[in-house]
């Protein structure tokens, strides 16, 4: 088995504004990121010779040749399933250099989020003919069960019946998650405090979860230029070593696209805890290893789960371990540092592996002090993927 | 209105048409396949049927939504997970009108069949007491 260690480096971020109306194209805003990443790489575009994409992008690989002028292409991929696919991208690339596929590989998500197509949102399905042909929506749509936040709401209770985590445990997620985002010019809700009284008199979407457990819909993109560390040792930037990688499905992951997961036999274990064994034995690793981490947080209770599936506290204990101090700068594990989600912006995870290469830089707004490993992780719940990044 | 056409998941909506709620189950072995699939991953087999539950349950979950997501259904609704006493692992959803501040997990639910139209009918779920 060949071993990925710290063979392969991000060398280049760039992401554009963030924005509730963007008016520009999607394809402007990943040329936007795209050009800042090679720029801060200190590479010329064409000196990428790989391109890895998510799979609901609308733009495709073949754009991104053209508007930047890259050199011809030999290698691309589209990554999915949806959020979990960013640190599956970063995967991809290290596959495509050390295969011999392509030395210098741009990493891209855009989206108008807000401004283009939504998600989260159930208008796409025909009311005449819901489901079928392998989505299985007709188990779902039908009982008013259309949208990933009623899921991940049926979810949040579960580990309510199970471990009697509180509304306030999750709120102290979105509320460090805010907090970050509020030192973060660059952030959506820079300027909007949030107190615990607002959480929990939040707006109530679908109970247990109100507007706060909530992300942000967001018009942007995030790139990241991924080469091997010899060539990252010469480039202007401190290399973020990829220190391991890591993709899962689970044992059982069940069919179809989002919806059918709420069927697994445990709602509150999710493929995040394989990942987080592969990507443990990989990187010869553990969560007492890890300084920082960025969790991808689609909803508060997104990041909940992981911090168990990830190791940092015990099954259950997620709550009281969130709501004690040790999500906050200087705890035992601070988190999304640039707000996340939840209060930074919603570039599918990308935003996260950004984020990731900025606190190995030391250059985070919010900047864990000598942090030296970073935890990026991916959406949950189809299939997840994650990373540690290392100076 | 849901696809009640499609190949592996037809017959669950068949059966709701006729009074009976079913799990796709493998002849061989007994293994539980939900949603309906063909081959059972437990023993290798492809002898897989329709089996008749008796429309008993526990509730494993539940939310009450309150914001509008789809225009035919008016919030608020609860929306239910169960897991039926007779099919351990497996899990149907059912959805109640309004808010049901009553629900507690592991109470005992029980199969209803609402028709929703051009003789499609759903399972749905509710509290025995
Ligand atoms: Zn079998």
């Amino acid at each position: 088995m060949y071993d990925h260690r710290d063979r392969c480096a991000i060398v280049g971020i760039g992401t554009t504004d963030f924005t509730k109306a963007s008016g520009r194209s999607v394809l402007t805003l990943a040329t936007q990121a795209g050009a800042a990443a090679i720029s801060d790489a200190g590479l010329a575009a064409t000196d990428i010779d790989g391109i890895v994409r998510c799979e609901h992008d609308e733009v495709r690989h073949n754009d991104l040749v053209e508007t930047l002028g890259t050199a011809n292409v030999t290698y691309w991929s589209s990554v999915g399933t949806g959020g979990a696919a960013p640190c599956g991208m970063i995967g991809q690339a290290v596959g495509a250099i050390m295969s011999g596929q392509a030395r210098t590989v741009l990493a891209f998500r855009s989206l108008n989020g807000r401004s283009g197509r939504r998600f989260g949102q159930a208008g796409r399905a025909s009311p005449r003919s819901i489901g079928g042909n392998g989505s299985y929506d007709e188990f779902f749509i039908p009982y008013g069960l259309a949208v990933p936040g009623q899921m991940f709401a049926m979810i949040a209770r579960r580990h309510m019946i199970e471990f009697g985590t509180t509304s306030e445990h999750l709120g102290s997620i979105a509320l460090t998650c805010r907090q970050r985002a509020n030192a973060n010019p660059n952030a959506q809700m820079a300027d909007r405090e949030l107190s615990m009284q607002e959480y929990l008199t939040g707006r109530p979407i679908s109970l247990p979860l109100r507007l706060f457990d909530f992300c942000l819909e967001t018009d942007g993109a995030c790139a990241v230029v991924v080469t091997d560390t010899e060539r990252a040792r010469n480039l202007p930037h401190r290399p973020a070593l990829i220190r391991a990688v890591a993709q899962g499905t689970s044992r059982h992951p069940q069919m179809g696209l989002v919806l059918p997961t709420l069927l697994r036999e445990s709602l509150t274990t999710q493929p995040s805890a394989d990942v987080a064994e592969t990507l443990y034995r990989r990187a010869g690793m553990g969560p007492e290893d890890i300084d920082v981490a960025q969790f991808y947080d689609c909803f508060t209770i997104t990041v909940l789960l992981q911090l168990e599936d990830y190791g940092f506290c015990k099954k259950g204990e997620g709550g009281p371990f969130a709501s004690g101090g040790a999500l906050d700068i200087g705890g035992a594990i601070p988190i999304n540092t640039s707000g996340g989600h939840l209060s930074e912006g919603y570039i599918h995870g990308m935003n996260h592996v950004v984020e990731g290469v900025r606190q190995i830089r030391g250059t985070s707004s919010s900047q864990v002090a000598g942090a030296e490993t970073c935890l990026v992780t991916s959406g949950i719940p189809v299939a997840t993927s994650a990373m540690i990044l290392t100076a | 209105m849901p696809y009640t056409i499609d190949a592996d998941t037809a017959g669950f909506f068949e059966a709701a048409r006729e009074g009976h709620l079913v799990v796709r189950s493998c002849s061989d072995c007994g293994a539980n396949l939900h949603p309906p699939r063909q081959y059972c991953r437990h023993c290798g087999g492809w002898n897989t049927r329709w089996r008749k539950l008796t429309g008993r349950a526990t509730l494993v979950t539940w939310t009450i939504v309150e914001q509008q997501m789809l225009p035919t259904f008016e919030v608020p609704y609860t929306v239910v997970l169960v897991e039926p006493d007779d099919a351990p692992g497996v899990r149907f959803v059912g959805s109640l009108p309004g808010r049901v501040e009553s629900l507690q997990a592991g109470m005992a639910m029980a199969v209803t069949f609402e028709t929703v139209g051009d003789g499609v009918v759903l399972p749905q779920w509710s509290p025995t007491e």
